[in-house]
């Protein structure tokens, strides 16, 4: 096998599919990747076993062939490399000889033939999104997702298309995030399954704003066709629990607020937040709002908000790190809060189909 | 649990039992919207019951998973202020799946359980053991757990009876005085495959079950990465509410002063909540290197079961086993000689099945045992590599008796010199391939006779004197542990 090929283009390959490498020491073919040189250039993809990843990169091929590379090693290679062309050979016994400017390195391959080969979609269902639904959607639910071990299920984004919608849930126990948005599908293609974390950051890396994607299901693997880049995972065994129940109905209270005012504004109080209670107060009087924070050793922080508000009075806890993050995923400038009373969970809310359900936090004294 | 055939003597006890905790839990529950929103409590407590109360333990059974993960998460300081502020129980209540419950400790509770919901709604899981379906063999997966590690797939001989014993009164949940249960042996001994079908066994009976399965190596970084991140809560969280906790390879916590701080508190609270906890160990524990006493005391406060080196019988054993798990089949003399060449460790036997089978099923040729050897050959080579020398034996004997190594060589024969020397030389024959004769050159020598008369002497006096007996045993281990 032998390719030349421009650094940046070789670089930019390699760091699409470079995160999804094992940590297993037992399995050393994991922490490679598989290079494999045709007509159309390279094809890169490494696999841990639950997540894989493909991309390709653009290259002169001068003899085809396939081979594997330790990943991150040739990462640090290449990225390091003084000219901005580097040439590529790979002799019978996968040594890779790699010659740029004055530098020649030599690194010891796997045969191509050990990697394991990802699944195949041949007869799964299909679903056209665009990617930026997606990736929309992925932003704005992805930080809610468990990170607790013991509750397995709670460890991705349970993906729905049912009723001619497409939802996206996630949640930790104390907060929930849903999206919903309205999507073409056959009804036979109804189903839903949870995607595990790891596969979503490597889904947020490679979505475009652009373009559309193909999402392919089978029985235990949903694969993602990105362009030329495909993400392919095992699904999260197990039924993901009725997220419906959390989400609290008639509100008592509503407030429309500008959504950065509020992030700046916790962001800033929320400096001052102990770490032991970690919450920050708001107090709703007559069109305004009072967050404040304090801790016993350090001070307190105070900030008002004008709002429309003409409900009674009362002070919500929230912990500022999940009041904030949804904050930040959004692109609205407006969002609502409904409120119920100081114990209820609130619940954020655009004009689009997002949903946030945050527990309060308890406030002592 | 059918009510019928009860006597009504029974019947009117489930009812008064029944009606108890009926008005137990009204107390609570109305302790409970003091504390929480009338929203939070009808939408998360309106439907909930309670299925078990005692001074101990106190069990809430609600309608789905969400309750219980929302509940679990949001309102389990004001369930517990409830408790004890509605009905003085101080306890840590439990929030289950109705219909899905008993994941519980103990059968009285199991049966009080079963006592305060009459009619047999209670679905208790019945493992079907012969079809592991493929949904439980990827949880198994996640779980880090080899599904092929079962209690089955384990062949069972004189050297590790008592282990195996131990893990399966373990796994059926009536072993609850095991606690900790402590494996150790040396590699591939089967410590891990025992552990692991313990988990699978406890998971097969209760699917609902917390099983943590994990490496100290694994702990220890989860713990470093808990400590950088500030999430130490968190970390603490998952292990501690686990149903049980199978830890590998322990020894790896040696040296780590603050993994070993948390993993004593997190094996505390494991301990006093009665879960049920298993450890692995490549040696006794109080050999580990620099591992607190503390941490020593608590391994060996449970029960401590050791895996031995299997005996041939149960080698041979072993090989015909995994001939059948791979279909394939070899001569029986073939069989045989793996047993003989092979003795250390039941990892390696299985690396040389795996030689010998697929180069039979490769080449079609007739195996002979000549060929066996020659595929085997740098196995057998390690096997004797890590053979003891003559050397070891008399250096370990004369530091366990307090002697200088030249008193294993010398002419002098006062008791207190001859004694040690004679059993130096027993263990010389047991231990090492050694002719008589070559025994005798290195102990200063001697003639084969001497050897012979030595063998003799401490074979008699292990039989009658159980001082000797236990000191040959403890050499003899400690020499084993030496390859």
């Amino acid at each position: 096998m032998k390719f030349r090929i421009a650094k940046e283009a070789f670089l930019d390959g390699l760091q699409q599919v470079q995160h999804v490498v094992s940590s297993r020491t037992t399995l050393p073919i994991l922490s490679n990747v598989l290079i494999e040189a045709g007509d159309e250039g390279l094809r890169l993809t490494t696999t841990d076993l639950d997540v894989g990843v493909s991309g390709t990169a653009k290259a002169e091929v001068s003899k085809p062939g396939a081979t594997t590379l330790p990943v991150k090693r040739l990462v640090n290679i290449i990225r390091e490399l003084p000219s901005a062309e580097i040439e590529v050979s790979v002799d019978s016994k996968n040594v890779a000889s790699i010659k740029s400017g004055p530098s020649f390195f030599k690194i010891i391959g796997l045969p191509s033939g050990e990697f394991p080969p990802l699944a195949n979609f041949d007869d799964a269902k299909e679903y056209k999104i665009p990617q930026a639904v997606f990736r929309n959607g992925l932003k704005k639910t992805s930080y809610a997702i468990s990170t607790d071990e013991t509750r397995y299920v709670l460890n991705g984004i349970f993906t729905s298309f049912k009723e001619g919608k497409l939802t996206l849930v996630a949640t930790d126990g104390r907060r929930l995030a849903m999206v919903d948005h309205e999507l073409e599908f056959p009804s036979s293609h109804e189903v839903d399954f949870i995607v595990p974390t790891k596969a979503v950051h490597e889904l947020q890396r490679l979505l475009n704003t652009e373009g559309e994607m193909m999402l392919k299901l089978s029985d235990n693997q949903v694969c993602f066709e990105i362009g030329a880049s495909i993400i392919v995972s095992k699904l999260i065994e197990g039924n993901y629990p009725n997220y419906r129940q959390v989400i609290p109905g008639e509100s008592k209270e509503r407030l429309t607020l500008s959504r950065e005012q509020l992030l700046e504004t916790t962001r800033r109080v929320s400096l001052l937040s102990s770490e032991k209670s970690n919450s920050v107060k708001l107090t709703f009087g007559q069109n305004q709002v009072d967050v404040m924070a304090n801790s016993p050793d350090i001070g307190e922080a105070n900030e008002t908000l004008e709002v429309k508000y003409e409900g009674k009075e009362f002070s919500i806890a929230f912990n500022p790190e999940f009041l904030m993050a949804p904050l930040k995923s959004l692109e609205e400038d407006e969002v609502h809060l409904d409120l119920i009373d100081e114990m209820s969970p609130g619940v954020l809310r655009t004009e689009d189909a997002f949903l946030y359900v945050l527990m309060p936090m308890r406030v002592t004294g | 649990m059918s009510t019928q055939t009860e006597g009504d003597d029974e019947r009117q006890k489930d009812s008064e039992e029944n009606k108890r905790v009926k008005e137990i839990w009204e107390k609570i529950r109305s302790k409970l919207s003091d504390y929480i929103s009338s929203d939070a409590f009808s939408r998360w407590f309106k439907n909930a019951e309670l299925i078990n109360a005692d001074q101990q333990d106190g069990i809430v059974g609600v309608q789905s998973d969400m309750h219980q993960i929302w509940i679990e998460t949001n309102y389990m300081e004001e369930l517990r202020a409830a408790f004890a502020e509605g009905a003085g129980i101080h306890c840590s209540p439990r929030v289950v799946v109705k219909g899905e419950e008993l994941e519980l400790p103990g059968e009285e509770v199991k049966q009080a359980a079963r006592k305060a919901r009459p009619g047999g709604q209670v679905k208790v899981v019945t493992p079907d053991a012969s079809a592991k379906d493929v949904a439980f063999e990827r949880r198994l997966k996640r779980l880090g757990i080899n599904p092929e590690l079962d209690f089955e797939s384990f062949v069972v001989g004189d050297n590790s009876q008592f282990a195996h014993a131990a893990c399966s009164a373990v796994a059926h949940q009536d072993g609850r005085n095991f606690n900790p249960l402590f494996i150790h042996g040396g590699a591939g001994l089967g410590k891990t495959h025992l552990m692991s079908a313990v988990a699978q066994q406890l998971l097969t009976e209760n699917p609902k079950a917390k099983v943590v399965f994990l490496t100290a190596e694994h702990f220890a970084n989860e713990f470093i990465e808990a400590v950088r991140k500030g999430n130490l809560d968190a970390f603490r969280k998952a292990y501690r509410y686990a149903d049980a906790m199978l830890i590998d390879d322990i020894q790896f916590l040696a040296g780590k002063e603050r993994t070993q701080d948390e993993f004593f508190h997190t094996f505390n609270s494991l301990l006093n909540s009665q879960t049920q906890v298993i450890l692995t160990c490549d040696c006794p524990a109080p050999e580990i290197q620099t591992l607190e006493p503390r941490l020593i005391s608590r391994f060996e406060s449970g029960l401590t079961v050791a895996l031995q080196p299997p005996g041939f019988e149960t080698r041979v054993a072993i090989l015909r086993r995994k001939m059948e798990q791979w279909k394939v089949e070899l001569d029986n003399n073939i069989v045989v000689h793996i047993a003989n060449q092979i003795k250390s460790n039941v990892r390696r036997l299985e690396g040389a099945l795996t030689r010998v089978a697929s180069y039979s099923f490769l080449s079609l040729g007739n195996m002979s045992i000549e060929k066996v050897d020659e595929l085997l050959g740098d196995l057998v080579r390690d096997e004797n590599t890590n053979l003891i020398t003559v050397e070891q034996i008399q250096k370990a004997v004369a530091d366990y008796y307090g002697l200088n190594l030249s008193d294993m060589t010398s002419r002098r024969r006062p008791a207190r010199i001859a004694f040690p020397r004679q059993i130096a030389m027993y263990l010389s024959r047991q231990i090492t391939k050694l002719s008589l004769v070559d025994i005798g050159e290195v102990f200063g020598k001697r003639d084969h006779g001497t050897i012979i008369h030595a063998c003799k002497k401490v074979k008699a006096d292990m039989e009658s004197n159980s001082e000797v007996r236990g000191s040959v045993e403890k050499l003899t281990a400690s020499l084993e542990r030496q390859i």
